[in-house]
């Protein structure tokens, strides 16, 4: 079958990359000196039972070496740990936090590249005229912005407009139906979603534009002229799939731009997702909790890495090896 | 360096320019591009302002001069911060702390870079293929959280952070420096063993580095900007130093401080605009660099507008249009 | 006398340039062909050749100029720029282009890029009009089912088959070929060149082919015209050009030419072209000329007809023969 090497080579690049992220995870919390952050049994306020159980399931009393395979395989377990705030076992607190994440995270990625997208492909095809110019010079704006000053703007510009806090409605007497529960969701949705979009797009904007440029001085597209097509018939049959090819390849390195884009934003907009965890984390000097997240964000990462390399091979046919 | 129009495969010479030295070419560039006159000029009005910071703030930033968040007046341009201490003042002091922290972890990260760069590319062979590992998962792991979990283990600290932040960015150096180690390699490889028959180290190192000058500027260039935007980040989830006035911290101050319910914008926006032109001005500079180095805009065979008819012909030349 | 299949009445190219300015690329070029004739144009790289050629399909980019008549059966379909011009891409005028330039767009199959300009033209539809393309391949010389492959399965050699094939979609009655055998080695180069004129003599094609390479020329053409600095300096019968070239940039063009199987090492003319982002009010050729004389310095030859279906543009076809140069 066609590619059967390259999928295997980027499955195994992205298994090794999972170990890395473990073992650095591992490394930083439990080598580095320092009983409170190298300990996960000192949970405040914990029971002895809970930190001798907690002790003896990490193998705190064993080498480091054991103790890298126990981490191992209580992660295979999804087991990493106890969270020192809230003492609720860190997964399940994580999980929380992802559902909240995704639906934000995945509308805001969503509009910035379709955004991105159409501005890029548009400078492109009308490049040197004054929409280009305006288009580039915005997109480098909001590449500049910083994302947290961006989502400061938002909640000064639409303070009274849209709801600027966390992601449902407070004050809602008796239980919500279902469907005005989503309804609060989405509403309160629309300013993180858009601040992330607008972190986004300008990246986005001008990879789109440059990859495109470049497609449009190859000799296919001269031919595709030559046979009389319209031009728009060029830009999306010849042009576009060429350009995507190392558009994809950008946008799959610029993937821990959309998780630090979540983190500053879920904190401003007081999203319950898994940055804001982040935040508290770090502020609380949780640490099972923030080696969990960590460890979490950077699987996601790999994992879309996978996906974008999965969808290069499919767009591009030359791909054989 | 000369400037070939490339037109369908016939290469015209535009301008017999002959090939200038490096300071040469840089100054051409910012001579040639707008984009790159306008980004110096940006860049270095901050780092005058960060130079000369200590005579040119109006006030004290350690004394309360006013009213808590006092509103922009004669005496205070840009109003007053949470202490009531002059936003200027402030500002000024962060565009020092902030272009010391932006240079420092650039710098730090060439040093790692380079040294990676240089090892990968002189030596080949396993050592290269080991170390372009290791940056290959560098680039996946999301920068962000990896600097998160670092400085939050850490613990606050200016050199700390500027070490964090250099941790993240130097594998886009080692990369280039990597590419022309090799490409020299092979060039001085190639004419020596012509010659001579000889191999010295030293004269590769020699050839590399004023090779690669230029570019080196525009990725330096490009770092500072992402090391500015990482500052302002980790200063604003509280892994900053403390004790310093940044524009990080000037915009975690203000956020946490409820700037946004007081009204107090003028302790927002300023900040933010700074950050933002710095990181422009970055930005243009090094991509019109980074254009003029490598050319890669051929003539779009495809574009909204079309060539012009001319006519009548007889005894035009190209005076007569 | 008949009007040609397509004729090139005084075309003229400039480029506007970066730092302004203007690059006059094709500065009065004429030349004509008649169905089933096979025409070269020959010269350097820059010299124009090309973009002549481009300028016939109304393909050259937004900073071209363009003023001239384009005839295709004695209508100017250049009348209207674009607009005029596109209705007879590929249905009337089509092109291969250097095939190691990669013409043919790698994320479509090869069928696909055939199938395209039938479809488009309404030539043929559907499984008629892969049925035709599968035709064309064997046509050139490419089993049918190899529609089916992406361009990088194919070789070099199979590319430029394949890039024919694409051009003889349409039907056309004109075919531009730009350097269609550059960088193919020797072997696959007198293959295509083969089968081009074959299909050119079985099709009754006007053939216009450009061309840095002499032999490839005298392989395939009858006639040819010579470029120099953005204008056609000497044209005739192919025949004529090798044995009395009239002026010295042909003789020396000839004689810096190997044999099919010479030496990759040519003594090329000493010199550069002009630059053409000025005025030339000299004979452009002169100063790499090995004969210049007083008159070249100071004044442009024009192109004159020399003897029966033989032009040259140089002063001294007006010395009388045997007076001293």
């Amino acid at each position: 079958m066609r590619g059967a090497d390259y999928i295997i080579k980027r499955t195994a690049f992205a298994i090794a990359t999972v170990f890395v992220a473990i073992t650095i995870n591992f490394f930083l919390f439990r080598v580095l000196p320092g009983s409170a952050v190298t300990d996960l049994s000192r949970v405040p306020h914990a029971s002895p039972q809970l930190k001798i159980a907690l002790a003896k399931e990490f193998g705190l009393d064993k080498s480091k070496w054991e103790q890298y395979l126990l981490y191992l395989k209580n992660l295979t377990h999804g087991n990493m740990g106890i969270s020192f705030a809230t003492q609720q076992p860190v997964w399940s607190e994580l999980a929380q936090d992802l559902r909240n994440t995704i639906p934000m995270v995945a509308l805001g990625t969503f509009l910035s590249i379709v955004i991105g997208m159409a501005t890029g492909i548009l400078s492109a095809w009308r490049r040197g005229s004054a929409s280009d110019q305006i288009s580039t010079n915005v997109a480098i704006a909001f590449y500049s912005f910083p994302t947290q000053w961006l989502a400061m703007m938002m909640l000064i510009i639409f303070a009274g407009v849209l709801p600027s806090a966390g992601m449902t409605n407070p004050f809602i007497f008796g239980t919500p139906t279902f469907l005005q529960h989503m309804k609060d969701v989405g509403v309160h949705m629309i300013l993180p979603s858009l601040t992330l979009a607008l972190t986004l797009y300008g990246e986005y904007t001008l990879i789109v534009r440059s990859s495109m440029l470049e497609t449009l001085g190859e000799d296919y597209v001269l031919t595709a002229r030559a046979k009389g097509l319209p031009q728009r018939t060029i830009v999306r049959k010849h042009a576009l799939r060429n350009a995507m090819l190392p558009t994809v390849t950008l946008i799959a390195l610029s993937l821990g731009y959309i998780v630090a884009g979540a983190i500053l934003i879920e904190v401003v907009f007081s999203w319950p997702g898994i940055g804001r965890a982040v935040y508290e984390a770090v502020i609380q000097r949780d640490y099972p909790m923030l080696q969990g997240a960590f460890l979490i964000l950077t699987l996601s990462v790999v994992f879309f890495n996978f996906v974008a390399d999965l969808l290069y091979f499919r767009l591009d046919p030359r791909i054989t090896e | 360096m000369s400037e070939t129009l490339q037109l369908q495969g016939e290469k015209l010479d535009e301008t017999a320019a002959v090939k200038r030295g490096r300071g040469g070419f840089l100054w051409q560039v910012i001579k040639d591009r707008p984009s790159a006159a306008i980004g110096l000029v940006i860049v270095l009005f901050f780092v005058v302002i960060a130079v000369f910071s200590h005579w040119l703030e109006p006030y004290d930033i350690h004394t309360q001069v006013g009213p808590v968040y006092g509103p922009p007046s004669i005496h205070h341009w840009l109003g007053l911060d949470d202490g009531g201490i002059d936003m200027t003042s402030l500002l000024m002091e962060g565009a020092k702390v902030s272009l010391i922290v932006g240079f420092a972890a650039t710098f730090v990260a060439m040093v790692i870079g380079g040294g990676v760069g240089m090892l990968a590319g002189y030596f080949g062979g396993t050592t290269d293929i080991v170390l372009m590992r290791i940056t290959d998962y560098f680039l996946v792991i999301p920068d962000l959280p990896l600097a998160i979990v670092i400085a939050a283990v850490w613990g606050p600290g200016l050199s700390h952070l500027i070490f964090v932040i250099a941790i993240l960015l130097w594998t886009g150096t080692a990369r280039i420096i990597r590419a022309q180690v090799k490409t020299v390699r092979e060039r001085v490889y190639v004419k020596r063993s012509r010659s001579l028959g000889a191999r010295n180290s030293r004269l590769v190192f020699r050839h590399v580095l004023p090779q690669i000058g230029p570019l080196l500027i525009a990725n330096t260039v490009l770092t500072v900007a992402i090391a500015i935007f990482d500052e302002t980040a980790l200063s604003f989830l509280g892994l900053g130093d403390p004790t310093r006035v940044s524009w990080g911290t000037i915009l975690e101050h203000a956020f946490d401080r409820t700037a946004i319910s007081a009204g107090a914008w003028w302790a927002i926006v300023p900040a933010g605009i700074c950050v933002s032109l710095v990181i422009m001005g970055c930005y243009l500079l090094g991509q019109a660099i980074e254009d003029a180095l490598n050319p890669r805009l051929k003539v779009a065979h495809l574009s909204i507008k079309h060539f012009r008819l001319v006519r009548p012909l007889v005894g035009r030349g190209p005076d007569a249009l | 006398m008949t009007t040609p299949l397509l004729e090139v009445r005084d075309l003229h190219v400039w480029f506007d340039l970066s730092h302004g300015g203007q690059l006059h690329a094709v500065q009065g070029t004429s030349f004509s062909v008649e169905a089933g004739e096979r025409m070269g144009l020959v010269g350097e790289s820059g010299c124009g050749k090309t973009t002549s050629i481009l300028a016939v399909m109304g393909l050259l980019p937004p900073n071209a100029s363009v003023g001239g008549q384009v005839l295709l059966n004695g209508v100017d379909i250049m009348a209207e720029g674009e607009d005029t011009i596109r209705p007879h891409r590929w249905t009337d005028i089509a092109m291969v282009f250097q095939g190691a330039m990669n013409a043919l767009n790698p994320v479509k199959t090869v069928g696909f890029q055939i199938v395209e300009p039938m479809e488009l033209h309404e030539v043929a539809e559907g499984t008629a009009a892969r049925r035709a393309a599968g035709e064309l391949l064997e046509m050139v010389g490419i089993p049918a089912a190899a529609a089916e492959r992406y361009p990088h399965e194919f070789s070099g050699g199979m590319r430029q088959r394949a890039a024919l094939a694409m051009a003889l979609a349409c039907q056309p009655k004109v075919l531009l070929a730009d350097e269609p055998t550059t960088a193919l080695d020797v072997m696959v180069q007198a293959q295509i060149l083969e089968l081009l004129s074959g299909l050119a003599n079985d099709l009754g094609l006007a053939v216009v082919l450009v061309t840095h390479d002499l032999p490839v020329v005298a392989q395939v053409c009858s006639r040819a015209a010579v470029m120099y600095a953005g204008e056609i300096v000497e044209a005739g019968p192919m025949d004529t050009l090798f044995h009395s070239p009239r002026h010295p940039y042909t003789r020396l063009l000839f004689a810096a030419t190997p044999d099919l199987y010479g030496d990759e090492d040519v003594v090329s003319i000493a010199g550069t072209p002009p630059r053409l982002d000025r005025q030339i009010d000299q004979c452009p050729f002169s100063p790499r000329c090995d004969r210049t004389f007083d008159r070249c310095k100071v004044e442009r030859p024009v192109l004159k007809t020399v003897d029966v279906d033989h032009r040259a543009a140089c002063h001294l076809n007006d010395v009388p023969a045997g007076a001293p140069a």
